[in-house]
């Protein structure tokens, strides 16, 4: 939080990921290694770095309300996209040889839904655990179906978003698509170069009315809309005009029974790509036509955290409407041609912030929108 | 399904089970049939399929559940990268290999914007994408959604499962997963479809009428589950009971209990030795169930163990992938 109010970004050059590309393609790493991580929640430092941040987080998000939710139906909905990749991808070489023998606990926990289950089983959770992968709306939706079974009583409490470490893997991956930028990212800059990747996560705990009588809980927000929709146009890029975007935004704002107007704050999904930018740009201007509301995309701080980021931005949208603030859009400069908005680049302070939508799509068409409104 | 697949019981010596692949020709236009991986092209001819099957051109909603999502486009590019040392590599196998790509793919043939999700729980992975298909139907009632379970084996996925102890290392004929009692199985892969609506689409179909999922790794426990399941639907006449036993050792006893001690009279039939262990393997024997729909109720011979019964209409379907567990109630109409 600090981070985000004195628009301190988190990018810069990788020191625990090695790589071919430490010194050409930036990243925002968190700088500790999985020894320091591990220590953090009492876990094993030879988990997959994935299920290592998810730990810090879902204990953030458990916070005092560890003890009160025992007795309550808890579910742990957890997203990632690159599960145990970050010791598989160091092993995988010698296992194919068949020298693997000696380090199969490092592809054990290769499989995303291992990830989840090393953290569930860290704090206790057994009641209905479940690991999303949607690419990079992964955790948006594992917010989304997390609020559904507690309003279908299903489940009394949640705690939901998702996880994604950094991988070699990935990093490679997304430099074959050319779209990672050389430099920090200018997400909705009309000279914007391309991305940069991130780890973290980011969990939100839920609770039904009953749950949070019991906790003694006050919520600070509730998930008042979310949907998925499907761009169906291409594997990795998004339609020129924002199809998917536009339908996902719409509809949440139809569950949540809310005007555009209505919405204070857009958490965008931003990656700081010319496609991305551009077609969620065009879709948000096509929904929320003469009413923009304030929009950031706080990329600039995080990078594209991938699977994590749906819940850490979900925690931003949070935090956005309990102090009332606005998070800058870093590094912005130039005013983009196609679209006739202009992003939030300073902090804004003291706001009446009561629904926030966030934005997450990604590979495979997958989008989703969250709608977060002030109780 | 097609063909001449569970007209007559398999006969093998082998370790794993691997899929029969149909003419992709028939179903994908070449062009994109050459970029796409086994578990795409299968996932998207299953989705057709299933989709035929209902009378359906576009599905409102897709919700898919795969374990380990597109293992050989991952060791593509993995294996590349580590190779060329990170040099010098191409996309495709890279943006194929995210664990939705199926459901991307059958999003972008169909043009279907709606809703599209896929679950990576292990051995819950299909009926996880099953539960999501009820949320998102009693928000959407009167819609349908196409719901999956995909994985395929590699030959490396097949060494380390081998090594974790699931699939066999020695060859097991088709008897000893059926009545054997062995250190491990046959592993398995596949892919089924099915269009998931409130309302019945037409006259044959499979109603769930429950679906109860737990993990356990104390199989007394995880009995004592099942027993739970089957007082909480004791009122419904029970015709056949469906096991995934698989003749591995580990789960024999249980297996043996559900039947002794909860359904001691029913007709029993299992379906593991048609499919191998594969964590969505539910889903198979969801499509297995419809194959015996195709035949009129009736579940071929080779199947069943003991009390063969004749036109059968209400199935307890247990399952499990290692501590994952699944009980499912369901209903033939036909």
């Amino acid at each position: 939080m600090r981070s985000l109010l004195q628009g301190k970004s988190g990018v810069g050059k990788a020191e625990y990921l090695k790589t071919h590309w430490q010194d050409e393609l930036p990243v925002a790493e968190i700088k500790k290694s999985n020894e320091e991580l591990a220590a953090m929640t009492g876990a094993d430092a030879k988990w997959p770095r994935t299920a290592l941040l998810s730990a810090i987080a879902v204990q953030e998000a458990l916070a005092t309300h560890k003890d009160s939710i025992q007795n309550l139906r808890t579910g742990f909905f957890s997203a990632n996209t690159v599960g145990g990749m970050d010791l598989t991808e160091q092993v995988y070489k010698d296992f194919i040889n068949d020298t693997i023998e000696p380090e199969f606990s490092n592809i054990v926990n290769h499989e995303c839904g291992a990830v989840t289950e090393l953290v569930a089983k860290h704090f206790g959770l057994n009641d209905f655990n479940t690991t999303i992968s949607t690419a990079c709306s992964s955790s948006a939706n594992s917010i989304m179906m997390a609020a559904q079974m507690i309003n279908n009583g299903m489940l009394d409490v949640a705690i939901a978003g998702g996880a994604d470490s950094m991988s070699k893997f990935t990093l490679n991956g997304f430099n074959t698509l050319q779209i990672l930028d050389k430099e920090p990212c200018q997400p909705f800059d009309n000279n914007r170069r391309g991305l940069n990747l991130g780890e973290g996560a980011g969990y939100v705990l839920l609770m039904s009315e009953k749950a949070m009588q019991q906790c003694g809980a006050t919520a600070i927000c509730v998930v008042s809309g979310y949907a998925n929709a499907n761009d169906a146009y291409h594997q990795t890029a998004s339609s020129p005009d924002g199809i998917g975007n536009k339908m996902a935004m719409s509809h949440a704002l139809k569950k949540a029974g809310l005007q555009p107007k209505d919405i204070d704050y857009i958490n965008l999904h931003g990656t700081g790509t010319a496609n991305n930018d551009s077609s969620e740009g065009k879709a948000v201007e096509a929904i929320f036509e003469g009413c923009i509301p304030k929009a950031s995309s706080t990329k600039g701080f995080t990078g594209h955290t991938l699977g994590a980021a749906g819940g850490v931005e979900a925690v931003f949208s949070t935090l956005s409407i309990r102090d009332g603030v606005v998070f800058p859009n870093l590094r912005w400069a130039t005013q983009m041609e196609d679209i006739n908005w202009q992003v939030v680049t300073e902090l804004q302070t003291g706001q009446d912030i009561r629904n926030v939508l966030s934005n997450s799509f990604g590979f495979g068409g997958n989008c989703s929108s969250l709608i977060f409104s002030k109780c | 399904m097609s063909g001449e697949f569970l007209l007559t019981k398999p006969d093998y010596s082998t370790h794993v089970l691997s899929c029969v692949e149909p003419e992709y020709k028939e179903y994908i236009p070449v062009m994109q049939l050459r970029r796409m991986s086994k578990i795409v092209r299968r996932g998207v001819v299953a989705a057709k399929t299933a989709m035929q099957n209902a009378g359906i051109e576009k599905p409102d909603a897709l919700s898919i559940g795969t374990a380990y999502g597109c293992l050989q486009d991952t060791e593509s590019f993995l294996g590349k990268m580590i190779e060329q040392e990170e040099q010098m590599l191409t996309p495709t196998a890279f943006i194929q290999s995210t664990h939705n790509t199926v459901g991307g793919q059958i999003a972008l043939l169909a043009g279907c914007n709606g809703h599209n999700l896929t679950y990576v729980h292990r051995g819950h992975s299909f009926e996880h994408a099953m539960i999501n298909a009820a949320l998102y139907l009693g928000e959407h009632p009167g819609e349908n959604i196409l719901v999956g379970g995909i994985d395929e084996l590699t030959e490396n996925s097949i060494k380390a499962l081998q090594i974790a102890g699931l699939i066999t290392k020695e060859h097991l004929a088709t008897d000893d997963v059926i009545n054997g009692s062995n250190d491990a199985t046959v592993g398995g892969e596949g892919a089924a479809f099915f269009s998931v609506t409130q309302q019945p689409l037409s006259g044959r179909y499979i109603r769930i009428r429950a679906l109860d999922i737990f993990k356990e790794y104390d199989e007394a426990a995880a009995l004592q589950k099942v027993k739970r399941f089957a007082d909480n639907h004791k009122d419904i006449e029970i015709d056949l009971f469906l096991s995934g036993r698989n003749g591995d050792k580990k789960y024999l006893q249980f297996y043996n209990s559900v039947r002794t001690e909860i359904y001691p009279l029913v007709a029993d039939a299992q379906f593991k030795f048609c499919c191998g262990e594969y964590p969505v393997a539910g889903s198979f024997a969801l499509a297995m169930l419809f194959e015996c729909l195709e035949q009129k109720g009736c579940v071929p011979e080779f199947m069943e163990l003991a009390h063969p019964t004749g036109e059968i209409k209400n199935v307890v379907l247990v399952n499990n992938f290692g501590s994952y567990y699944s009980c499912w109630l369901l209903e033939l109409a036909v």
